[in-house]
């Protein structure tokens, strides 16, 4: 790419450059360029540690081969059929619940706000839970998910809708919203007998345990649509940034861009709660970790932060399912340090003011 | 009335986060039962120096003494009933009524169990009165205009009832006739009440007409101190605020007109067509029309100002011509096209507005925000042309920001981030700009230099830029064509020579003053009369000064409370 493209110096500033070819430009930070490299990097090599863990140990090299198809015959099955299949699940999912976060962060400019504070989690759940509770056919769960997340984010958003979007009214409304969804899930599970509850309870915290090559696909499919439009929103959200009257007196129409933003956000954190219900924290604190990293928020940064995501979720499913002697829903993981880390975010902002 | 408390700051030295040090090993002892001002230049470190002596922050070396005890030893409520503190820039409640803000003024005074007394009562209402804003009691804080804010939030103060008042910036946001009421009020307290009064000013002519005591800081030291009229001269401007100026001293007061370096310069082309009109505009909030039937034109390739005192809806016109708003009913068309016309990109590169009081990105660097300004140029495919980058250029060189253009804007003085919004504004390229009080937290060095770079703008590349100013001498200086506004309608329009008189003054913005002519630049100076000083000073010379007996009688009492 790189080759190609004429490498033309923006300033004398350090580290921005222009990548030109012919009618499109695009500014890129080489420090953030680098990051997005090793962070990289150091996914696959916890991609490469996941696939070689577990009862059935691998080398390195065993796992490098199966992947690149010169293996042998049990590594082979081990890694195609169970262990690739889930590590690049999870992979995508920490992806696309970072990314998740870093647009409604963005679109609301409001750096404590992710989708599962403001109930589109709990509205996956509810829907899940009510779903086999009542002992409909299991096949529908995720769509079932994917339409509860979808609704609570359109109600939300419609909800806090008062001829434009107050990111405040948003978030208060959301987590009134998440309160009524958790009270809808206890009451259901309180209604039905405790044996019929086991499987629904299992649905609640979420994890990459059953996860196949149609999850991959699924996810890989959403992700190849939704990246390129969430990395081109990026751009106006840069603007964004800089105030509402602001972002306006420099032609950008704010409102529909946020539903935009909304929208992108939406469907990502809904397909990652198809795939493997709903785990909390990731798309709150991803972001964050990236920003204190990399800056403000910009397509590079964002690209960041999704790699970011997917390290932080990668490390945490191995925690997950190699830590104890018993492999735990990899949404304990997050939560146990995500909310810590929640709770530091809101002290650290209390006490900034 | 208890006697005034005694209040120094002894060796102090402040600084946010262990950052670099705002003031440094300053001493300051509050002259008992004066006014005292604080002036100095932005970012000099008064309004912290305020800060520390009010308790609301530790100094980090040297201590605040309150009554020969370091202040931190006292409770809250104590210094509370002692210093009554108005501090800048105050959160905005939700959905609290005048009333009810004002009430907790009287905090200090009340232990947890004990319903509001009568005497309570009684302090509320004279704080109301006294801030006249008895007859907004009832409103919510979050609805009044800038200038009923700061009103009620002085009567909140006032409530408190204390010896000593330590106001920082009272008269932000307020135009002549309401920061006069304030200022007034100010003396009548020292006056009548013997209350102790400390003010960090922004206006050198109120400072000098309203004070006792005057504290000249720089760069978080004190430089001089002394009574106005012998510290106040053209040298102490100039090596404080960097700025030139001629003095001018009669019976009505002191009064500092301060000069730009290219005055002489006038752009003499444009004018010959309309940049923007706008007919019958009606803008509401809610139900409450602001604009009421308002038209208005602004000629092509002109500096244009738009005065008017608080809530006049200056600030709405603006906003309405720049699509941030919509009109109930009227139209407005920039270059012979209606606003509405084509999309926000496409407008954004007809119209560019710098807006008050923007947010602050918290860590975004100069040259990034000015890049923002190309935004109406590019698509997320085409981010970044050689014509961006030179315009980007051309503007920080423009507005002489490059040296600091890899700074994060956070870390930026007032009146260098004023110039960096304005880059941002310029690099938009648009031939309308709209400035929405540019100058609002400038001090006079500042201000004089951002309206002296938006007039060479307009005069180098013809720019039409159309500024909402609260110092009405300054946009007759800079204007070459002047709206009035009060109450949501056009009052006057024309060149400021033409419009501004003594009458026009009295009925626009309620106060006595005498219009007289700059020689050096051929515009109106306005000289507002009836100086507490002057008055309290020189009876005699009130009576026989020229300027007060042409103009009738002097506005020397407190208005009546006003809505």
């Amino acid at each position: 790419m790189t080759a190609s493209a004429r490498q033309v110096e923006l300033m004398s500033a350090p580290r921005l450059r222009v990548l030109r070819f012919g009618g499109v430009a695009f500014v890129i930070n080489l420090r953030t360029l680098s990051l997005i490299l090793v962070t990289f990097v150091l996914l696959v090599a916890a991609a490469c540690l996941a696939m070689m863990l577990g009862s059935f140990r691998l080398t390195v090299g065993e796992v490098v081969g199966s992947v690149l198809g010169t293996g042998n015959g049990e590594a082979d099955f081990v890694i195609w059929r169970l262990r690739f299949p889930r590590t690049l699940t999870v992979a995508m999912l920490g992806g696309a619940l970072a990314m998740s976060g870093a647009i409604f962060q963005g679109a609301v400019r409001n750096p404590l706000v992710s989708p599962d504070i403001i109930g589109i989690n709990a509205g996956a759940t509810l829907a899940a839970v009510f779903w086999i509770l009542t002992d409909m056919p299991q096949g529908a769960i995720p769509l079932l998910a994917f339409v509860g997340a979808m609704s609570v984010a359109s109600l939300v958003y419609l909800l806090s809708w008062k001829g434009h979007i107050s990111g405040g009214r948003l978030i208060l409304i959301g987590i009134g919203i998440n309160a009524l969804l958790g009270a809808g899930v206890t009451f259901l599970f309180v209604r039905y007998p405790v044996q019929q509850t086991r499987s629904a309870l299992a649905w609640t915290v979420g994890t990459a345990n059953n996860s196949d090559w149609a999850d991959v696909r699924l996810l890989a499919y959403s992700l190849a649509i939704l990246i390129p439009l969430a990395v081109a929103l990026m751009w106006s959200l840069r603007v964004m940034q800089l105030g509402d009257t602001t972002a306006r007196s420099v032609g950008l129409p704010i409102e529909r861009t946020r539903l935009l933003l909304i929208a992108v956000g939406s469907t990502l954190s809904a397909f990652a709660i198809a795939v493997a219900g709903p785990i909390g924290f990731v798309a709150l604190t991803a972001p964050h970790i990236a920003r204190m990293i990399a800056g403000p928020m910009t397509s590079g940064v964002f690209i960041f932060t999704l790699l970011v995501g997917a390290l932080f979720l990668m490390l945490s499913d191995i925690v997950a399912q190699h830590a104890l002697p018993v492999s735990l829903p990899v949404g304990v993981v997050t939560a146990a340090i995500g909310a810590p880390y929640f709770l530091f975010l809101l002290y650290r902002v209390n006490a900034r003011v | 009335m208890t006697t005034s408390p005694q209040l120094r700051a002894s060796n102090v030295t402040i600084s946010y986060n262990g950052a670099l040090d705002i003031v440094s090993d300053l001493d300051f002892d509050v002259p008992q039962g004066q006014i005292t001002s604080i002036i100095g230049p932005n970012g000099c470190g008064k309004s912290t120096l305020l800060r520390a002596m009010s308790r609301l922050m530790k100094p980090r070396l040297g201590s605040v003494l309150l009554d020969g005890q370091a202040i931190h030893q006292h409770s809250t409520r104590e210094v509370a009933k002692m210093l009554g503190m108005l501090s800048q820039q105050l959160e905005l409640p939700e959905m609290v009524t005048v009333e009810d803000l004002v009430r907790r003024g009287r905090y200090p005074h009340r232990s947890m169990w004990q319903p509001p007394g009568h005497d309570d009562q009684v302090a509320v209402d004279r704080a109301m009165l006294l801030a006249g804003v008895t007859d907004l009691r009832s409103r919510s804080v979050d609805e009044l205009s800038g200038g009923q804010r700061q009103r009620a939030w002085i009567a909140m103060v006032l409530a408190q009832d204390t010896p000593m008042l330590l106001l920082d910036e009272p008269t932000t946001y307020l135009d002549i006739a309401h920061s006069r009421e304030v200022l007034e009020l100010a003396k009548r307290l020292n006056r009548e009440d013997e209350k102790t009064v400390v003010m960090v000013l922004h206006d050198l002519n109120d400072a000098v007409r309203y004070s006792d005591h005057i504290v000249v800081m720089k760069d978080g030291e004190i430089v001089e101190r002394g009574g106005p009229q012998e510290i106040a001269n053209a040298e102490l401007i100039r090596n404080v605020f960097g700025v030139e100026c001629d003095i001018v001293k009669d019976a009505n007061g002191w009064f500092c007109i301060p000069r730009s370096k290219n005055a002489s310069i006038r752009n003499t082309t444009g004018g010959e067509s309309d940049a923007v009109a706008s007919e019958s505009l009606t803008v509401g909030y809610g139900r409450v029309p602001v604009l009421k039937s308002v038209s208005v034109t602004f000629p092509d390739g002109k500096l244009s100002a738009v005065v008017g005192p608080n809530a006049c809806g200056k600030s709405t016109l603006v906003k309405t011509i720049a699509r941030l708003l919509k009109s109930s009913e009227g139209s407005t068309s920039v270059h012979g096209r209606p606003i509405f016309e084509g999309s926000h990109r496409d407008f954004a590169q007809r119209v560019g507005l710098l807006s008050q009081g923007a947010a602050i990105p918290t860590d975004i660097r100069v040259q990034e925000l000015v890049m923002s300004g190309r935004f109406p140029y590019q698509r997320w495919y085409r981010q970044w042309s050689n014509e961006d980058q030179g315009e980007v250029d051309k503007a920080l060189q423009s507005t002489h920001t490059e040296e600091f253009r890899w700074r994060s804007v956070a870390t930026l003085s007032g009146g260098q981030r004023q110039r960096a919004w304005l880059a941002m504004a310029l690099a938009q390229q648009t031939p309308v700009l709209m400035l929405d009080e540019p100058t609002t937290f400038l001090d006079i060095g500042h201000q004089i230099e951002l309206l002296d770079l938006v007039s060479e703008m307009n005069c180098r590349s013809g720019l039409t830029a159309v500024m909402v100013l609260h110092d009405l001498s300054l946009a007759c200086r800079y204007a070459d064509y002047m709206v009035a506004m009060k109450d949501g309608r056009v009052a006057a329009a024309g060149a400021p020579e033409q419009i501004v008189s003594e009458s026009m003054v009295r009925e626009v913005f309620g106060v006595d003053c005498s219009v007289v002519t700059d020689e050096q630049t051929g515009r109106p100076l306005i000289l507002p009369l009836g100086t507490a000083n002057s008055l309290q000073a020189r009876p005699a010379d009130d009576a026989s000064s020229t300027g007060a007996a042409r103009n009738g009688s002097v506005n020397r009492t407190l208005k009546e409370p006003v809505g």
